[in-house]
């Protein structure tokens, strides 16, 4: 049974590298090429016939992603192929596609392919080939051996070698190639065109190797550390949104800096004070410790979403009815812990409202407020959550 | 500021977070300790592994006692049946631990690697930390010691371990689960690691702090039944009256039969370097009878060789206050 296109493959891990971790290749041609390595230009390795189809106006920045077959089946369905062609066209990457019965060159920018039986000679390269990157040349197992992209620095950006017990169809295997490369959309052209995302193939994130659109200082500069962006799908308040963030970046800064959602606020920024409460799936949870990559595909509810200034939550309502506020900074906070707390279930009494709600500092002190507007809301949400009970 | 670190999430079986392991590569679970340390700048790993999405966060109960995945968060096993009838001390435990936020995100693991909160090893402008820089010495022990150790530490380390979830661990006897690539062959084995051998003290070398290395994960705890989990308490004292650290904690636990005391586990937090047993507490109380005089003497046993600084001369008596309310309550339980 063949992966589908979008299925996840369970159980491995695709390697990505960011410039932090790329390093000249001081393990010697014999080992197997891993992410991060220097690899030795095709020609080198096979023939130049190779370096003929890769073109002749050949662009130094533009990768290419190398798939090793060691069977002999066919590459792929002519539908299959399409979805590849598509894919490479988007990430502007050369395909060659080896196997000992033929060879598969693709070029997008001119729109042709080659699939053709390979020369004498890339055929008495193909055990050197196979070897340096690490994919058994045997003739008995079809289909994809291994599949890499190497930029057009030469280094490994993407390396998967197939299990032995797995099955990838070359399409399935450049779609992971062309997430991994996807090339910022502001950046198509100049001198950060080599800079491309790599993009997970198990979990749909992205981790990217761009500098911006600034001129990229060369790749083996260990100096130089990469503002590695992320892409990213959060649903906030009902709503699917994409964002763009480095790693580091925390799910409070996101939704404030970038997403204009300025209701959850800042207040310690360590974990001390409560003021940037969010529901994350429900629960509440604290948004400056949540780095904002690890919320992707989350439900996140800030206080925007709890309710409108025409349809207040019984919490907000609360709150304004029992004035339980004074300077308001940490009232969104106090709201949604407060939300959270109620959906928990576990307050019988004012006592336990206190004590489950000190994760909420407010300085003004309006706690006796909070507490009574905490109490007159937890009766109506219960109530609505159970309308078997009756009104209140 | 956070350091600029490479992210990477591992999905699949546990065992994937061992193929990653390299050199400056930190677990990030419920990154309440992690991304906090990591934005003051005193952790500043190149590498962070979201372990989040491996599953490991399951509650089994067993005849023998009770599994907790690494990745079951504090408040998830604070309100589970069991733990709250057969292991209260750790429930109550847990729930005396940060705030409700903190505990829907912190982990069990990450509880057990949880770091200390020495306001030294916090404030990298504070040249001398043997933790966070080895052999720059302690700021603390000539400085502000409040807050610090006063069993386990000495000149090189004074530093609380902060955390209340091991404190009771350690009186219910847990055992820590973790995977690695062990042996010649390098095969990925389990081992066992008793919850008293997995927090080390600090020595000469403050910057080790549990008996696992780089490319071990934590995979579960577990906590055996024992006749003295249930009679069971936690009682935590501290500067205001919810969402604090310890200034001294103590877990106990009693087996109580025929009016003596058969079998007893003491442990304290907020005093210690690490989360800590007292067996000599224990011993004054085995064979006796749960009277408050007996509570007592194995209070004062508990602290006999406490070596407090001129700051936290306080937390002798109030360990030991501790102890004996702990016991108390323990002892009416059920």
């Amino acid at each position: 049974m063949l992966p589908r296109a979008n299925e996840p493959i369970r159980g491995s891990i695709f390697r990505v590298a960011t410039r932090r971790n790329i390093a000249p290749d001081v393990r010697g041609a014999d080992h197997p090429l891993q992410v991060g390595d220097r690899a030795p230009t095709l020609d080198r390795l096979v023939s130049t016939d190779l370096d003929e189809e890769r073109g002749q106006e050949q662009r130094a920045d533009a990768p290419t992603v190398v798939a090793l077959f060691g069977g002999d089946d066919a590459p792929t369905s002519e539908g299959e192929r399409e979805a590849i062609r598509a894919d490479l066209r988007a990430l502007g990457a050369v395909l060659i596609a080896v196997s000992p019965r033929w060879l598969w060159v693709f070029r997008p920018e001119e729109e042709r392919q080659f699939l053709e039986s390979p020369s004498p000679a890339l055929r008495e390269g193909l055990p050197r080939l196979f070897a340096r990157f690490g994919v058994p040349l045997d003739e008995r197992r079809a289909g994809l051996g291994g599949l890499f992209v190497v930029d057009g620095d030469d280094f490994v950006r993407f390396a998967h070698r197939v299990g032995p017990g797995e099955r990838i169809t070359l399409g399935t295997a450049v779609q992971a190639a062309s997430r991994a490369m996807l090339l910022p959309p502001d950046c198509r052209t100049g001198a950060s065109r080599r800079e491309f995302l790599l993009f997970s193939l198990l979990t749909g994130f992205a981790v990217a190797v761009a500098d911006g659109c600034a001129p990229a200082p060369p790749l083996r500069d260990a100096g130089s550390i990469p503002r590695a962006a992320v892409d990213l799908t959060l649903e906030i308040n009902g709503q699917r949104r994409a964002l763009r963030v480095e790693p580091r970046v925390s799910l409070l800064d996101a939704l404030r800096e970038q997403l204009a959602l300025t209701g959850t606020k800042k207040g310690c920024d360590h974990g001390q004070c409560g003021a940037c409460t969010v529901l994350i799936d429900g629960r509440r949870v604290l948004s400056c410790l949540t780095l904002a990559v690890t919320a992707a595909d989350a439900k996140v509810t800030t206080i925007e979403g709890l309710g409108s200034p025409e349809a207040l939550h019984p919490m907000q309502a609360a709150f304004v009815a029992e004035d339980a506020l004074q300077c308001g900074y940490c009232t969104p906070g106090q709201i949604m812990s407060a939300v959270g707390m109620v959906s928990e279930g576990h307050a019988k009494d004012d006592g336990d409202i206190r004590e489950l709600m000190s994760g909420n500092i407010c300085r003004c002190g309006a706690y006796p407020n909070i507490v009574t507007a905490i109490r007159r809301a937890q009766k109506e949400m219960n109530g609505l959550a159970l309308p078997s009970k009756g009104p209140a | 500021m956070t350091a600029p670190f490479e992210y990477v999430r591992v999905t699949g079986e546990a065992d994937a977070a061992l193929d990653t392991a390299t050199p400056g590569t930190q677990l990030l679970a419920g990154g309440t300790t992690l991304v906090d340390l990591m934005r003051l700048g005193v952790m500043s790993p190149a590498r962070l592994l979201d372990i989040n999405r491996l599953p490991l966060a399951r509650i089994e109960e067993t005849t023998q006692g009770l599994s907790i995945g690494a990745l079951v968060r504090n408040s998830d096993l604070a309100y589970h049946p069991a733990v709250q009838a057969r292991f209260p001390v750790l429930s109550q435990a847990l729930l005396a631990g940060a705030s409700p936020q903190l505990r829907n995100m912190a982990t069990t693991g990450g509880n057990l690697m949880q770091r200390t909160r020495c306001a030294y090893f916090r404030d990298v402008g504070v040249p001398a930390c043997n933790k966070r820089d080895p052999g720059s010495g302690c700021a603390a022990w000539d400085g502000f010691a409040r807050q610090h150790a006063i069993l386990g530490g000495g000149p090189d380390c004074i530093a609380v371990h902060p955390s209340d979830m091991c404190v009771a661990m350690v009186a219910l006897d847990a055992v820590v689960h973790v995977r690695g690539h062990y042996g010649a062959d390098a095969a990925v084995t389990e081992r066992e690691i008793p919850i008293g051998d997995f927090h080390l003290l600090p020595g000469a070398t403050p910057a080790r702090e549990t008996a696992i290395g780089p490319g071990e994960l934590i995979t579960r705890v577990t906590l055996p039944a024992t006749p003295f989990a249930a009679r069971s308490a936690y009682v935590k004292a501290r500067d205001r009256a919810s969402y604090a650290f310890a200034l001294a904690s103590a877990a106990v636990a009693l087996h109580l039969e025929g009016g003596k005391i058969r079998a007893a586990r003491v442990a304290l937090g907020g005093v210690a370097t690490k989360p800590w047993r007292s067996r000599e507490a224990e011993v004054a109380l085995e064979g006796q009878a749960p009277s408050e005089a007996v509570f007592e003497r194995a209070a004062a046993a508990a602290l006999s060789s406490a070596q407090p600084r001129p700051d936290n001369r306080f937390k002798v008596p109030l360990a030991k206050a501790t102890i004996v309310r702990a016991l108390t309550r323990a002892r009416e339980a059920v």
